[in-house]
């Protein structure tokens, strides 16, 4: 009973070796199984063996170049947004595009959620008109293709009026023409780095805080309310940080001489350490998996598909190995990168002693030549950013919706009358008793709305928005790098939707530990 | 209930009427629905004037002068097929009408539609009636304008209210004392004979209301002609004829179905759906001029020489009791067919080889007396033959004439690439799901990475590989154009989302099934095939359906790549036209009306089809 079985069915593989004596080759199930894959194996990798010399050759008769040269060769791009407007190089364009999808998705995930929310309340509500118009905004929003819509807001939006030198619904503070949207502009400034270590050592003060309060609370039952006073106390660091943050500036020696180090680092020392990671890790899994498939008394029964992940696993960590030391070219990179990375925080802590951490500034608008254009000074949604934002916001807001709408549902109407049985008021009810359980519910179809919405950002490349699918769409027109491009924008999304994912997995799993 | 009805395949569900909830006055109901808190009166009040700024702004476009609706209307005929040429419309016209045919006859036979009461549906047009009269005080009308909208709100509601206190007092009449609360006698209308209505009455409208006759004069300089009066003969004379021939389908189909054997008749039209997108586009639209020479030589003998002998081939790999030397037989006609890639030779020849090979492996799973085994020949006579005459259809010239590389655009293409998406994606998301769940780690492997990869990629990138790549990748002499290019991009994107959807279906059968049919003694492939699959893909249905309504919607990215398509041309190409300069909202928002109807009622239908089946109650 102990022994843990297995899917497959088929026999643990001591009895099997006896029975394998009697059946035939061609009809032992293992057999004939591992012959099928491999066979399927041999077909898919030679299919794509023979496409890709078809390829090969194809693209040498036509004398295409399929080298990611580019990426450092200078290019003649202007993009219409981004932090690097005029590139020099393929590979800075591509890096603004990036940042630009970037950009994008955040805004978009932060406001799509909010809205969300706030519809799936209203297809909620007692209220029988905000119910109809959450359900119109649903029904509306969910059938309407989101390039369609995308295709529709850049249309209305570019038959705005012209922007003038003083025109504005608000003259100076919102402007709103067909050169997009601009209002007033909160951005860090050269202190924020050092307001930033006085915040994080908040952050570790207001979590003892936050556990001495809990741990009152346990003991004495009394109302000590610790999310207020840990938050109070994060407030408290960050109002007088504002005025002490200059006493930090030493922190940028700590970062410069960090870099040093890296710098003068040999190569040898990340490959030994991530090929010991790899291995160590590896290693650990396997032990666990052995472990967890012997019996109480230590019989071990495994089958193909057992045996074929752990010859998996250790392959797959002697690849690993086999990457690191062979191609030397990834852990100078890996060392440069790091290095890089500690001068420019170096350089974010090489400041003015007197500079604000903060600034605002009121949008404004310049004539260069013959029409009047927006500033840089204010927060300006170009015509592009603002129709993909409004596109991808709607259109996602409506999922978001129903995925709210549904996980409040799932919470058994028992849990709400119990509460408010014992006194709760609808607010609390709704705060501690129903939302927590429906976030469970709710998270996990959201987390796959997150993902749509960073990849929907992609149609961005029909009202012309700079983002990455535009800028590489431009870069291989002017290239002729097709192929390339098209590597690095599959490796991009491909490393989004991973990270996205190890996010929402990660508060999955936290939520399913609250759960007993 | 709903699970018997539900097994015998009945979606014709009696109406019930819904438990009787206290019915309160009006008065009583606004207090309790809009003003219950003084929180819920501010929200009220909000939400009011956010529908009234809403449908204000939308109405004072919709009707402002300077729109240029007439773009829509004199592009209608570009919209639906884009070029395809006047004369040749017929072919049109055919496809709608086989389409419509097959429609009404599956509307009756699945015996489709529910009977909704007659109150009810009074209720809904007194609704109307007043929703369109508070429209009509928010549009910026002239006070004649004004006082036709509302006579024409007051006359639907007045039919509305007539119907229901008609009804109302008809049903009190002869419900003599009580068995008004017992609910035998609501007076019902099928929900058939109500769209119906409102459909004649559409196309009676084409014939009565002077919409304005609008066409495109393309003479050596293309000029737009307006003219007021009903709309042109050439539009209103086939839905007429396209109305009547759906009505007289659903009659047909009515008096059919209980003459004829239920399962039959329903295989019969489920192969006639699946049959009809490629015989239509290939056949009717595309209209091939066949070399008879070529077919009769060289296409017929290698059809019949793998009809007969495939067929003595699987006759006797169905009987059960042929055992191991068939699965050798199957294993070499295998490798016979990857061989023939080695030598130069007809591509038809290989592909037949290929499709021998895998009806032959799962001959096994198929095996039984003469009747599966004539079956199982049966269907792959029927799918050779297919799928050689689609070969020889593709790869004969067209004879339509037509600029652009692909023969129809528009709306159609559209509704091709959708529906060819769907189609394809189908087996291979059966396949891929299969594979990830399957205990071969090699299979699972492939499927997991090819799965996850395409998921994690937008679509666009997708398509514009397809359409960009394609033809690099392809050996010398060997062309796909750039519509089956994307199909196939779209499919297997498409597929890998099926695939998850799927999963879903088959980890919720349980491992009692799998047992029990394992100690019957089926094989792996019949324990798949007639014991988990079936339970699998009824649970997921309505996933499904949700996933059909994404790939009608992500058909929109035709226009990102250039192709003709509905959005393109309502965005592109329209607005460049020197008569409708600029007409991009006006266009793009009547597009968005078209998306939004189709998907709409598909999310509908699937809703409805989720409780008839108690699918959603698990």
């Amino acid at each position: 009973m102990t022994s843990p079985t297995d899917t497959s069915g088929t026999q643990p593989s001591d009895t099997h070796a006896a029975v394998s004596a009697r059946v035939p080759l061609w009809r032992d199930v293992v057999v004939l199984k591992w012959v099928t894959q491999v066979f399927l194996l041999v077909v898919v990798l030679g299919a794509m063996w023979f496409l890709a010399s078809q390829a090969g050759d194809n693209l040498r008769a036509r004398n295409i170049n399929t080298e990611f040269d580019f990426i450092e060769r200078p290019v003649d791009i202007q993009l219409g947004e981004g932090i690097d407007t005029h590139p020099d190089t393929g590979g800075r364009a591509l890096w603004t595009g990036m940042v630009n999808t970037l950009r994008l998705s955040l805004a978009g995930i932060i406001f799509a959620t909010a809205l969300g929310v706030v519809v799936g309340l209203a297809r909620l509500s007692d209220n029988w008109l905000v119910r109809q118009l959450g359900s119109l905004w649903v029904e509306t929003l969910r059938n309407i293709p989101l390039l369609v819509q995308m295709v529709f807001y850049f249309s209305i939006l570019t038959t705005l009026p012209r922007v003038g030198l003083d025109t504005g619904p608000i003259n100076g503070w919102l402007h709103i023409s067909n050169k997009g949207i601009s209002m007033p502009r909160v951005f860090i400034a050269d202190g924020f780095y050092q307001w930033l270590v006085v915040v994080l050592i908040g952050a570790a003060v207001g979590r003892y805080v936050h556990r001495r309060r809990s741990r009152i609370h346990d003991e004495t039952g009394a109302d000590t309310s610790p999310v207020l006073w840990a938050l109070g106390t994060v407030a408290a660091f960050g109002v007088v940080g504002l005025f002490v943050h200059p006493a930090f500036s030493w922190l940028g020696g700590v970062f410069g001489a960090v870099a040093g180090v890296l710098d003068a680092l040999p190569l040898v020392v990340p490959q030994i350490l991530l090929c010991g990671v790899a291995l160590g890790v590896t290693a650990t899994w396997i032990l666990r998996f052995l472990a967890a498939h012997r019996s109480a008394r230590g019989h071990l029964s495994l089958t193909d598909d057992d045996w074929f992940r752990v010859l998996f696993a250790a392959a797959a960590s002697l690849a690993v190995v086999y990457l690191m030391v062979r191609w030397t070219g990834l852990s100078s990179w890996i060392l440069n990168s790091g290095r890089d990375l500690f001068e420019v925080i170096e350089a974010k802590f090489d400041v003015d002693g007197a500079a604000r951490p903060f600034d605002a500034m009121r949008p404004d608008i310049v004539q260069k030549g013959k029409f009047p254009n927006y500033g840089t000074n204010g927060l300006t949604m170009t015509l592009g950013f603002a129709a993909v934002f409004f596109a991808v916001v709607f259109y996602t807001s409506a999922f978001i919706g129903e995925n709210v709408r549904g996980g409040i549902l799932a919470v058994p109407k028992g849990q709400t009358e119990a509460a408010l049985a014992v006194g709760l008021t609808r607010g609390q009810v709704l705060r501690r008793v129903v939302l927590p359980q429906a976030f469970r519910v709710i998270l996990p179809p959201t987390g796959n709305q997150y993902l749509n919405l960073t990849k929907n950002t992609s149609l961005a490349v029909a009202v012309g928005f700079s983002e990455i699918v535009q800028v590489g769409t431009t870069v291989f027109n002017q290239t002729g790098r097709t192929l390339p491009v098209v590597a690095i924008w599959m490796l991009f999304y491909l490393s989004c939707s991973l990270t996205i994912s190890v996010i929402v997995n990660w508060f999955n799993v936290r939520m399913k530990l609250v759960e007993r | 209930m709903s699970e018997l009805s539900s097994t015998t395949g009945n979606l014709e569900v009696p109406y019930t009427p819904p438990p009787a909830t206290p019915h309160l006055a009006p008065r009583e109901w606004v207090r309790a629905n809009l003003f219950s808190t003084p929180f819920n009166s501010v929200l009220t009040v909000m939400s009011a004037l956010i529908l009234a700024t809403i449908g204000r702004g939308l109405l004072s476009f919709l009707f402002n002068p300077i729109r240029q609706w007439d773009a829509t209307a004199t592009n209608l005929r570009l919209l639906m097929t884009q070029a395809y040429p006047e004369e040749q419309y017929l072919r049109v016209w055919v496809c709608t009408a086989v389409i419509l045919i097959l429609t009404g006859l599956s509307l009756a036979v699945w015996r489709a539609g529910s009977h909704v009461p007659v109150t009810k549906v009074g209720r809904n047009l007194l609704a109307t009636g007043a929703v369109v009269a508070l429209m009509t005080l928010l549009a910026p009308f002239s006070a004649s304008a004004t006082v036709q909208w509302l006579v024409a709100a007051a006359v639907v509601a007045g039919a509305g209210e007539t119907l229901r206190r008609g009804v109302g007092m008809r049903a009190s009449a002869s419900g003599a004392g009580g068995s008004d609360e017992s609910g035998d006698q609501v007076a019902t209308i099928s929900t058939l004979t109500l769209i119906a209505i409102a459909l004649g009455g559409l196309v009676a409208s084409l014939w009565v209301v002077p919409y304005g006759h609008h066409s495109y004069l393309m003479d050596r300089t293309p000029r737009v002609l307006a003219e007021p009066g009903t709309v042109a003969m050439t539009t209103k004379l086939p839905w007429t004829i396209m109305l009547l021939i759906v009505v007289a389908a659903t009659f047909l189909g009515r008096s059919m179905r209980d003459r004829l054997p239920t399962n039959a008749t329903r295989a019969t039209l489920l192969v006639a759906w699946l049959l009809a997108p490629p015989t239509l586009l290939y056949l009717v639209l595309r209209d091939p001029s066949f070399d008879m020479g070529h077919v009769l030589g060289t296409d017929l003998p290698i059809f019949g020489a793998y009809a007969i002998g495939g067929g003595l081939l699987l006759s006797w790999l169905t009987r059960p009791t042929t055992g191991e030397i068939g699965r050798i037989v199957a294993a070499v006609v295998l490798v016979v067919g990857f061989c023939t890639f080695l030598t130069p030779m007809r591509m038809i020849v290989r592909i037949d080889m290929l499709m021998l090979a895998s009806f032959a492996l799962a001959a096994p799973t198929f095996a039984g007396g003469p009747r599966a085994r004539r079956r199982y020949v049966t269907g792959w006579l029927g799918v050779l033959g297919v799928s050689s005459w689609l070969i020889t259809a593709i790869n004969t010239p067209s004879t339509v004439d037509v600029p652009g590389d692909f023969f129809i655009g528009g709306l159609s293409l559209t509704f091709i690439v959708a529906v060819f998406t769907i189609v394809v994606s189908f087996p291979l998301g059966i396949l891929l799901a299969l594979a990830r769940t399957s205990t071969m780690p090699i299979f699972r492997l492939l499927a997991t990475w090819f799965i996850e990869f395409v998921r994690g990629v937008p679509l666009i990138t997708i398509l514009i590989f397809f359409s960009i790549m394609v033809p690099l990748f392809l050996p010398r002499g060997m062309e796909l154009g750039e519509v089956a290019a994307v199909v196939i991009g779209y499919a297997l994107f498409s597929s890998a989302y099926l695939a998850e959807n799927v999963r879903g279906g088959l980890q919720s059968v349980t491992r009692g099934q799998h047992e029990a049919a394992e100690a019957v003694g089926m094989t792996t492939g019949q324990k798949t095939v007639f014991i988990v699959l079936p339970q699998a893909l009824r649970v997921s249905i309505p996933p499904l359906v949700g996933h059909c309504i994404g790939v009608f919607k992500e058909t929109s990215l035709l226009a990102i790549i250039g192709l003709f398509d509905v959005l393109y041309i309502a965005r592109v190409v329209m607005p460049n036209q020197t008569e409708f300069m600029g007409s991009t909202r006006e266009n793009v928002l009547f597009v968005s009306l078209i998306y939004w109807i189709f998907a709409y009622q598909m999310s509908k239908a699937s809703m409805r089809l989720e409780r008839r089946t108690g699918l959603g109650e698990r």
